[in-house]
């Protein structure tokens, strides 16, 4: 793990006017429309809104997995849509890091393989795969998981391991999608102030889409989407004090049943 | 390869999954081991006589039109011949209620040995059966058949000729796949006339060996020339044209083997197919977070094609070996039949068990390829949406 | 109470492609089965048809096939006129002197075959009455003729009406096709029993006799008679039973038989049972659902069970259908197979798939649908309907 690049500045992802339509059964899905946004190096972001609202495709651009149907995305200085599906995968395989909200782990891996498994496209020798694979453990905090089975693991931990599949290759990039979707109350909390961590101690830029309110918290932007379109201004501000209320909402309304 | 561990994990992960699939491809390899025995028995026997100089002389006409014994003498002084034998066809039956279970022969027991070196037999065996005019000399698939010894006292049943012959076995012709009889003609020779008939005047087939195989052509020509407007016409053949001749009765037969044999790897790539097919749809999740993760199509079409491959031939080895296995035991029972002829023994050569590997590695690799193309195939955006 | 049988049958159709695979197995094994059954019933069925019960064939004592055996002229002119023997309208013993040789013939490709090549007198036809000239007419004896059966016809060079046929030492005319309905003698040729004999140069004029007998009552004694006559070594049997013994050499083929419908059908129940299996595992929410509901072990072992049935049924007809289609196509492109049998002649069968072949093959099918599904739908019905809600 480096510490933060000195070009800090220069922001990571740059999106310029990127519009991504796809084709659902009869209907045309207009996913996104017309949208531009930065996000600076080492900044920790949410990408947030109801369903249908175009963050996970958003998210797919950013982190290489789809490509736009017009607009440019550049992220580490790359031009995504200029590359191959082939060409993508590599890039990926070196910039970035995802984690996902089910399916993360491979069952027949012990913790420890299943963090290695992105070195297996680097030219590393087994000992230093197994190496890495065991300080990334550390980092979130399963030191003594190494060969546990994912059945094994609760799903707090699995995500964990998760997210040192994520940094194993010390990537630019940690893309995370509803990372805390399937979790409770605080191993969601866990969650999200480890992917806090990363940005702080190691300097990692942080993108992920959630619709847990909590995450506010924890970031340093949040980006609203509604209908594909990115709100600005006073719609972004309206979205973000709705889901302030809805949380704030939800903690009173907790308090109040205690104060009873 | 660095990706062994993650396909070892993945077919472990199912285990009965992996034991029944592995279960079917190994009993079909077996299947078509055991099937293949039979043309490849036919094509090693061709192989084995294309590699020598013998010829066969025959009466035009067919097999069961004999030559008068006198021609030996005139065949014996063509230019080139090195030796001459005739093979006279006894007919006869070995307990079996009438039926004939080996070949058996009337032959000169001064020349056999010269004629057949290929068919090896001891040189003091083949002394004590100049030596003593019961004496007989038997091919070791027939030995083991009915478990003789050299020194063993056996009664042979004529069905073609009018006598019970007894013989004593002095000599073993020390090659598994040889079947026949060897016996001395003058025996029957004398048997025929005890009975007031005019004794064996005849010679069934001849069969001469060559000095020098270019010469074979000449000595055909030869030979055939001596015969010509006789009574006796004869037709020369080297020894593969014979046997090829010979089998052509069985091409129908061997046929159906093939055809059935393709059936069953077909069944094969199906099975093989299945599970891949199975595989590929529970592990959609995974293979399309590997996907983003950035393991590019190829990786992802090899490892699960390797999967498969792996699995098919692993099963298809355990087959080869179980194969060989019951060919021995079968070995008991097969032999030379009347019906198959050489067909039935059932022994698993070098071809046949390549054939078996080659089979179950390169049908498990057809049909992993289009479930594991498949899943390689989809762009990562789409496996994902399928999914999540 | 059961499940409905359209719940095993719409799964079947919800998966169309695991269906059709698995299906497709037990099919292709169908397949195998039903042509080795009917290549080995056709020969059965050509030697068993072959045999009148109403004859007797003599040979000499010892001799296994007429082809080796000899008689003489004058073992036939005492036989002839034992009691017991049938007579046709001009009071003549329906007593058919015979000499079997098996030359070579050449065929239409290039190839050498043994044919069976009769010598017969005009007696023959009234002896055999299955067989029947059906083009041209019978052949002249002492003219140098040949009638050929229909399996012959088309199949060796110079085997049609009109053409000269070589074997033996010479040429002989063909005057006729016969039909016999479809049993060995229709692999054979007939010529005239006097000229053969001068062309194979045998001492011995005849192989042995056929006879009819006059009425089945007296068939056991005129068979002692010969048997037990001191002159001649002869030996009397039912030409059924003659041609039984020639088609035994099928048993061992049954066993080939019986071992590749074991082994195939052992991987095809493998495959059925992984397919359910998978079945299994992928539905069982709705196991556990219908447990929940209230239907017993007993009614989902059964209807995962008639699943499997079903596939292995489906299986069968594809099977049998394209067995049929693969039977006629061999047949048409092979002409008949030709079997090498015994002492060396050329049988040429016409392969048939009979009932009983199918039948057999159901046997197989329907074994590998039960037995390659009880696994799985055990393990269906065993489901507890709290886990199996659980683990969905």
């Amino acid at each position: 793990m480096q510490a933060p690049p000195p070009s800090a500045t220069t922001p990571l992802i740059v999106i310029r006017h990127v519009s991504r339509r796809y084709v659902r059964g009869v209907d045309e899905v207009h996913a996104l429309e017309d949208v531009s946004l930065s996000v600076p190096t080492g900044h920790f972001v949410a990408f947030m809104g109801p369903s249908g609202s175009g963050k996970s495709t958003l998210l797919n651009l950013v982190s290489g997995i789809d490509r736009p149907d017009a607009g440019d995305v550049f992220v580490v200085g790359q031009k995504l849509n200029d590359l191959s599906e082939d060409e993508l995968a590599a890039w990926r395989a070196r910039h970035v890091g995802l984690i996902f909200q089910f399916f993360n782990l491979i069952p027949v891996l012990d913790a420890r393989d299943n963090v290695a498994l992105p070195l297996l496209l680097t030219h590393l020798d087994k000992t230093e795969r197994r190496r890495r694979a065991e300080t990334a453990l550390r980092i979130v905090g399963l030191a003594e998981r190494f060969d546990h089975y994912p059945r094994t693991l609760s799903g707090g931990e699995q995500q964990r391991v998760a997210i040192a599949r994520a940094i194993v290759t010390d990537p630019d990039l940690i893309v995370a999608d509803e990372p805390t979707g399937d979790l409770d109350a605080r191993n969601a909390e866990a969650i999200l102030s480890l992917l806090r961590q990363l940005k702080h101690d190691f300097g990692k830029t942080v993108v992920m889409v959630t619709h847990d309110p909590r995450a506010l918290r924890f970031v340093d932007d949040a980006y609203h989407l509604d209908k594909g379109l990115l709100l600005e201004g006073e719609d972004a501000e309206r979205a973000s004090a709705a889901i302030h209320l809805a949380a704030g909402g939800g903690m009173m309304s907790a308090a109040a049943r205690v104060g009873q | 390869m660095k990706y062994l561990p993650l396909i070892v994990a993945n077919l472990s992960r199912n285990k009965l999954r992996s034991a029944l699939t592995g279960g079917a491809i190994m009993l079909a390899v077996v299947l078509v081991c055991l099937l293949m025995t039979m043309p490849e028995g036919l094509n090693a026997i061709l192989e084995h006589a294309a590699n020598n100089t013998r010829i066969s002389v025959h009466n035009k006409a067919g097999m069961v039109y004999p030559m008068p014994y006198s021609f030996t003498r005139k065949v014996r002084q063509v230019e080139g011949v090195a030796a001459v034998v005739s093979h006279t066809w006894f007919g006869g039956a070995y307990e079996e209620a009438g039926r004939v279970t080996f070949p058996n022969f009337a032959v000169e027991p001064e020349d056999i040995g010269a004629v057949y070196p290929d068919y090896p037999v001891a040189p003091e065996q083949l002394a004590e059966f100049q030596r003593y005019r019961d004496g007989a000399i038997v091919g070791r698939q027939t030995m083991h058949k009915y478990g003789w010894k050299i020194g063993d006292r056996v009664t042979l049943r004529s069905t073609v000729w009018p006598v019970n012959l007894d013989f004593r076995i002095v000599g073993e012709i020390a090659n598994g796949m040889a079947p026949q009889f060897w016996f001395n003609r003058e025996y029957l020779d004398q048997a025929l006339k005890a009975q007031g008939r005019p004794g064996l005047g005849i010679a069934g087939m001849i069969w001469v060996r060559a000095a020098d195989p270019n010469r074979v052509n000449a000595i055909m020509r030869e030979i055939d020339d001596l015969s010509r407007n006789s009574d006796a016409e004869t037709a020369c053949e080297t020894e593969k044209s014979f046997f090829a001749n010979f089998f052509g009765s069985l091409k129908g037969f061997v046929t159906i083997i093939l055809i059935v044999t393709a059936l069953v790897a077909l069944c094969i790539v199906f099975i093989a197919a299945n599970t891949a097919s199975m595989g590929v749809r529970e592990r959609a999740g995974e293979i399309a977070v590997l996907k983003a993760i950035g393991f590019g199509r190829r990786v992802i079409f090899g490892t699960l094609l390797t999967e498969a491959a792996t699995l098919s031939a692993l099963a298809g080895g355990c087959g080869v070996l179980v194969a060989i296995g019951l060919t021995r035991v079968l070995r008991e029972f097969a032999g030379w039949s009347e019906t198959l002829g050489p067909l039935s023994n059932f022994i698993v050569t070098a071809p046949v068990i390549v054939d078996g590997l080659f089979l179950s590695l390169f049908v498990g690799m057809l049909a992993g390829i289009v479930p594991s193309w498949g899943a390689a195939r989809k762009p990562v955006v789409q496996s994902l949406h399928e999914v999540f | 109470m059961l499940l409905p049988l359209s719940y095993s049958l719409r799964n079947i159709r919800a998966r169309p492609g695991r269906s059709i695979m698995t299906a497709g197995v037990i099919a292709l094994v169908v397949v195998a089965c039903t042509l080795f059954l009917g290549l080995i019933s056709s020969l059965q069925r050509t030697m068993i048809s072959s045999g009148d019960p109403r004859n007797l064939v003599v040979m000499r004592k010892g001799s296994d096939n007429d082809g080796s055996s000899q008689m003489s002229l004058e073992a036939f002119q005492a036989i002839r006129f034992f009691d017991g023997i049938a007579r046709d309208t001009h009071d003549q013993p329906l007593a058919s002197p015979e000499l079997v040789v098996q030359p070579f013939f050449r065929t239409r490709s290039g190839g050498r075959e043994n044919v069976l090549v009769r010598g017969v007198e005009p007696v023959a036809l009234g002896v055999h009455d299955s067989v029947r000239i059906t083009a041209g007419r019978m052949f002249t004896p002492s003219a140098h003729e040949a009638v050929v059966g229909r399996g012959v016809q088309g199949r060796y060079a110079g085997a049609e009406i009109g053409s000269e046929l070589e074997f033996g030492r010479g040429t002989w005319k063909v005057v006729g096709i016969f039909d016999a309905d479809a049993s060995s003698f229709e692999s054979e040729v007939w010529v005239d029993v006097r000229e053969l004999g001068n062309d194979a140069k045998r001492i011995f004029p005849y192989s042995g006799i056929r006879l009819r007998v006059a009425s089945p009552g007296e068939l056991e004694s005129l068979k002692q008679r010969i048997d037990d006559d001191p002159r001649y070594a002869l030996e009397a049997q039912r030409e059924t039973d003659y041609y039984a013994k020639q088609s035994e050499s099928a048993t061992t083929l049954y066993i080939l038989v019986v071992g590749i419908a074991v082994l195939a059908g052992i991987g095809a129940g493998f495959g059925a049972s992984n397919t359910m299996y998978a079945a299994v595992q992928a539905r069982t929410a709705e196991i556990g659902t219908l447990r929940a509901l209230g239907f017993s072990r007993t009614a989902i072992l059964v209807a995962f069970e008639i699943e499997a049935v079903a596939l292995s049924a489906i299986g069968f007809v594809i099977g049998a259908l394209c067995a049929m289609g693969l039977s006629l196509a061999i047949d048409f492109w092979m002409g008949g197979i030709a079997f090498g049998a015994r002492t060396f002649t050329t049988n040429v069968i016409t392969l048939r798939v009979a009932h009983a072949d199918l039948a057999g093959a159901f046997v197989l099918a329907s074994v590998i649908g039960i037995c390659g599904g009880l696994g799985p739908a055990w393990r269906a019905a065993r489901l507890r309907p709290i886990e199996a809600l659980r683990k969905a």
